[in-house]
């Protein structure tokens, strides 16, 4: 009959005290460290080299963490280039999104009455909540740069090709999870930045054929955007846009443990590929040389992103989300300007709008449903079948000129896009330029529906209240106010004498006029009325007001 | 140099050095942000947000209220008492404690306890602008007071309601003086119609009946008649009103082949004809606006009936 603990006893007779205690210390250790005994352990720590045969692989086959790691490297991949460290950053920034993201559920509930009021509260109520904000925002950004450039340099190096196929298959979907996560989080915070990109985001599902409607009912949960769809983005931001990430991350990861980072293109024979082939002189075992050069990626990329958080970067937060207000020139997300790009090509065929009526008539297609609902996710899926479709077995830069001259034409036009898609269009072509009457965007640049802007961000003491006449030459009494009053003077007048792209030019006799009003202590509110003739000949009058608190902080 | 760096293997001490200090910044960040946070960022950012929110508060009040409450909640007579003033909103003041700037109310809300309300004034505010009052507690008003939640019927939202009681509370800091705003009926006077001072003839009963049925009220406020807005001069004393402009220096028609009133009889059936000829310098929401009154009831209101409206508004003394 076993008696609990006899081992315990027979080893303390046996051995003594002392001994045992630290037999059994060791073990433990060494179980803790699946395999590694304390000795193993010291050796790694003081960099010797490891003994003979290496005791340093056993974790690989003891524990799942290690598992899904390579027992070594080749030696020319553990320098910056090729890999720049990208794809391991690309972890390290979704494992920071769900350690901050984590600590933000905490304090939100996705409801349309409660999430504005949890933002605020989070930020003035809850000790590191405005960090943790930041912070989870600025790694939610970050990723989708980093993730970006890791499918750049992934495809600049060619290591999409057999036999790696696969592994960018599922690299795509996780650029598309990643773009996704960041889309679904910008809804939660239910202010009117967020409310506005996501219900021209969601839109743009509802354009597309057949199905569109559907789609738009499902994601937003009503016709429009409310409690259904806020609660709706919450569950694929929190839930199911991480759980498929964190299945491709692992399947991605399992890919490259089974190929092995490809090796810089130069130094495979044409058609080969001998990343697993590694000569002993030239491994780098896992442990301890790459875990420690990843753990210190992990950490400098932490530190970077506390440093920014705590004192340049700062997640927005605009007014509450409005379903009744547009506010004037909304825009998608940065990440998503190609699209909204793309949704400004005016015909089905650029530059031929007679054809625009043969495929509305003919096949219902509209230029915003051929551009934003079919080509925009078309440009995407192209990336899936790009290892598929390129016939050139070689990896070599000087062969792949065409391949990488397809892809900075690829990368030029998403650019291109980009700018478009941002109200100012593309600097020197004027393509994707939105602007209304002259006056407005007067009131716009410096007065914005949302979001900073110059008169928000002018200190209290500067609004001294009073009627001023825009001229060059203002006297108000407030240095800082006679600049504004000069900017705006030199904004209309630049007006007068040039037309924006659309060709709209603000009328010769426009005059404009601030007033600044006390409305309560510590309240003033400023007021830009501009007043001209317009080409009918009638008077009009354009007013713009903004309600200013001494507190409010807008500028810092 | 490029290639230097882009080979450039650091040693194992480097990475443990470089990964070590990286991770105590970042301890350190973090130590600072959570120490600023409790002792000063918290409660800086939350004065922040509370100025951002009476920023919108008055947005909404301006948009909503004004044209009853009048744009420096002085109240409009015969439409709704003021409510920026201290028998209102009593007054608070900012002060030092414990190193953090706090409210503190320094005197009493009058009103509240006049009405011998239970909860706070916040409460009281946000619940009248909130569901509105079912009845009017005077009958110096026209009409009870609206509601504005939206789940009550309202036009606003949760959140803009909240808005807007900051920014009303807010005035308590420098309330306007009693004198100058319209102040309520002690609580208890009740819905039913004031008896008017001077019974109306037949004739000017049926022109206060023209007044209603020719849709001035939409625009107009008479004490104890029904008004929806506030868009033009308040009439309630429209007579003597009349016979100050006709007698101010600067009073002329504005109108060819209308020549200016001498009498305020004359003045009234003008400007009801002929709205342009003189316009009025102050409605209850700032300057008057010109060519808003409707300039065809010379032709829709019959000659009959003009003259018992003119009878009726020539009594509003
Ligand atoms: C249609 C005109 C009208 C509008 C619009 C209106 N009010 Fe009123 N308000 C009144 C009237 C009439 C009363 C008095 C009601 C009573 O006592 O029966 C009143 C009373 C109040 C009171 C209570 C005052 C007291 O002394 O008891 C507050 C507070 C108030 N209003 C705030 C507001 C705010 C804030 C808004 C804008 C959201 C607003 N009101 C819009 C007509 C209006
Ligand atoms: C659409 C809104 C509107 C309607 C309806 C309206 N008015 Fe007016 N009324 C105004 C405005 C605005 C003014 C001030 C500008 C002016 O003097 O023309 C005004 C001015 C007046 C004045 C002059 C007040 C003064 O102090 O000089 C009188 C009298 C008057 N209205 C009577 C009436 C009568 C009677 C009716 C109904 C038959 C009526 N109004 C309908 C908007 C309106
Ligand atoms: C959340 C997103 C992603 C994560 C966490 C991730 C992670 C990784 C890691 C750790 C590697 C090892 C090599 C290296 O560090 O560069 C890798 C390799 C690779 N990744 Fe990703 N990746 C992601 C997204 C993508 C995307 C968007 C693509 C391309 C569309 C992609 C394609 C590849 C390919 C082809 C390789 C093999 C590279 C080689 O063997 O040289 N990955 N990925």
């Amino acid at each position: 009959m076993a008696v609990i603990g006899e081992k315990l006893v027979k080893q303390l007779r046996t051995t003594g005290v002392k001994s045992t205690v630290a037999q059994r210390l060791d073990d433990a250790f060494t179980r803790w460290n699946t395999g590694l005994t304390w000795n193993d352990v010291r050796g790694v720590l003081r960099g010797d080299p490891p003994a003979k045969p290496n005791p340093r692989v056993k974790p690989h086959t003891e524990s799942f963490w290690y598992h899904i790691r390579p027992t070594f490297y080749h030696e020319a991949v553990t320098t910056l280039y090729p890999t720049f460290r990208l794809g391991l950053l690309s972890a390290v920034f979704f494992t920071w999104e769900i350690i901050t993201g984590l600590f933000l559920m905490i304090f939100y509930t996705p409801s349309p009455t409660a999430a504005y009021v949890n933002m605020i509260d989070i930020m003035t109520n809850v000790p590191f909540g405005k960090f943790m904000r930041d912070l989870h925002r600025i790694g939610a950004e970050g990723m989708v740069i980093v993730v970006t450039l890791h499918m750049c340099r992934t495809f600049i190096t060619a290591s999409y090709k057999k036999p790696r196929q696969f592994t960018w298959f599922t690299g795509v979907i996780l650029l598309i999870i990643t773009l996704f996560l960041s889309f679904s989080g910008y809804l939660l915070p239910w202010d009117q930045l967020a409310f506005w990109a996501v219900t021209i985001g969601t839109s743009m599902a509802d354009a597309a054929p057949l199905v569109g409607r559907e789609v738009n009912l499902l994601l937003r949960g009503a016709p429009d955007i409310g409690a259904g769809g806020l609660l709706r983005f919450y569950l694929f931001h929190v839930l199911l846009f991480p759980l498929i990430g964190v299945v491709f991350v692992a399947v991605h990861y399992y890919k490259v443990v089974r190929f092995g980072i490809s090796l810089p293109p130069d130094m495979d024979a044409v058609g080969e590929d001998t990343a697993r082939k590694v000569p002993p002189e030239k491994r780098v075992n896992f442990l301890p040389d790459i875990a420690t050069n990843e753990i210190m990626y992990a950490a400098v990329t932490f530190a970077v992103l506390a440093i920014l958080s705590a004192t340049v970067f700062a997640a927005p937060l605009e007014n509450h989300a409005n379903p009744k207000q547009t506010p004037l020139h909304t825009v998608a997300p940065w990440y998503f300007y190609w699209l909204q790009g793309l949704l400004k090509i005016p015909h089905v065929i650029p530059f031929l709008p007679g054809a625009d009526s043969f495929f509305a008539n003919g096949l219902g297609l509209t230029p915003k449903v051929f551009w934003g609902v079919i080509v925009g996710p078309l440009l995407i899926a192209v990336l899936f079948i790009v290892p598929y479709i390129d016939p050139n077995p070689s990896r070599r830069y000087g062969d792949r000129k065409i391949a990488l001259g397809i892809g900075a034409l690829f990368a030029a036009l998403i650019l291109y896009l980009s700018l478009a898609g941002r109200p100012l269009g593309v600097p020197i072509t004027g393509f994707g330029y939105v602007g209304g009457d002259p006056a407005v965007e007067v009131g716009q640049h410096f007065i914005p529906d949302e979001g900073e802007g110059v008169i928000k961000e002018m200190s209290f003491d500067a609004l001294v209240p009073g009627t001023y006449d825009v001229i060059g030459t203002p006297s108000s009494g407030s240095a800082e106010l006679d600049k504004m009053i000069e900017e705006i003077n030199s904004e209309i007048s630049s007006r007068k004498a040039n037309a924006d792209p659309l060709g709209k030019i603000m009328p010769a006799d426009a005059k404009g006029t601030v007033a600044i009003e006390d409305i309560q202590v510590d309240l003033r509110k400023f007021t830009l009325f501009i007043d001209y003739t317009d080409a009918k000949g009638a008077p009009q009058k354009f007013e713009k007001y903004i309600y200013l608190h001494k507190e409010s902080g807008y500028s810092h | 140099m490029l290639k230097k760096i882009v080979t450039f293997r650091p040693s194992f001490t480097l990475r443990i050095l470089t990964g070590l200090v990286a991770f105590l910044f970042m301890l350190s960040v973090c130590t600072l942000t959570y120490v600023a946070d409790i002792t000063t960022t918290l409660s800086e950012r939350d004065l922040q947000f509370r100025g951002r929110l009476i920023e919108q508060g008055a947005r909404y009040y301006k948009d909503q209220c004004a044209r009853c409450h009048g744009p420096e909640g002085k109240g409009i007579d015969g439409i709704a008492p003021g409510i920026s003033n201290e028998n209102f909103l009593g007054q608070v003041e900012f002060r030092e404690v414990d190193g953090q700037r706090v409210i503190q109310q320094i005197k009493p809300s009058k009103r509240l306890a006049e009405l011998g309300y239970k909860g706070t004034l916040r409460d009281y505010i946000r619940s009248v602008i909130a569901s509105g009052l079912p009845i009017k507690s005077s009958a110096d008003w026209a009409d009870p007071h609206p509601p504005f939640l939206d789940s009550y019927g309202g036009p606003l939202r949760d959140d803009q309601v909240d808005n807007i009681t900051s920014f009303v509370i807010n005035w308590a800091q420098a309330p306007k003086p009693d004198g100058e705003s319209i102040l309520p009926p002690p609580p208890g006077s009740g819905g039913a119609p004031k008896p008017t001072a001077v019974p109306l003839t037949a004739d000017q009963e049926a022109g206060k009946q023209v007044y209603l049925k020719a849709g001035c009220n939409a625009c107009h406020a008479i004490k104890g008649v029904g008004s929806q807005g506030a868009v033009g001069p308040n009439l309630s004393k429209i007579y003597t009103l009349s016979a100050e402009t006709i007698a101010s220096a600067d009073y002329k028609s504005k109108v060819k082949d209308q020549p200016a009133s001498t009498t305020p009889e004359d003045f009234i059936k003008q400007s009801i004809h002929y709205p342009n000829a003189y316009i009025a310098p102050q409605c209850p929401t700032g300057a008057c606006p010109a060519g808003v009154m409707p300039q065809n009831f010379k032709d829709t209101i019959p000659a009959a009936d003009f003259d018992k409206l003119v009878a009726y508004l020539s009594m509003l003394k």
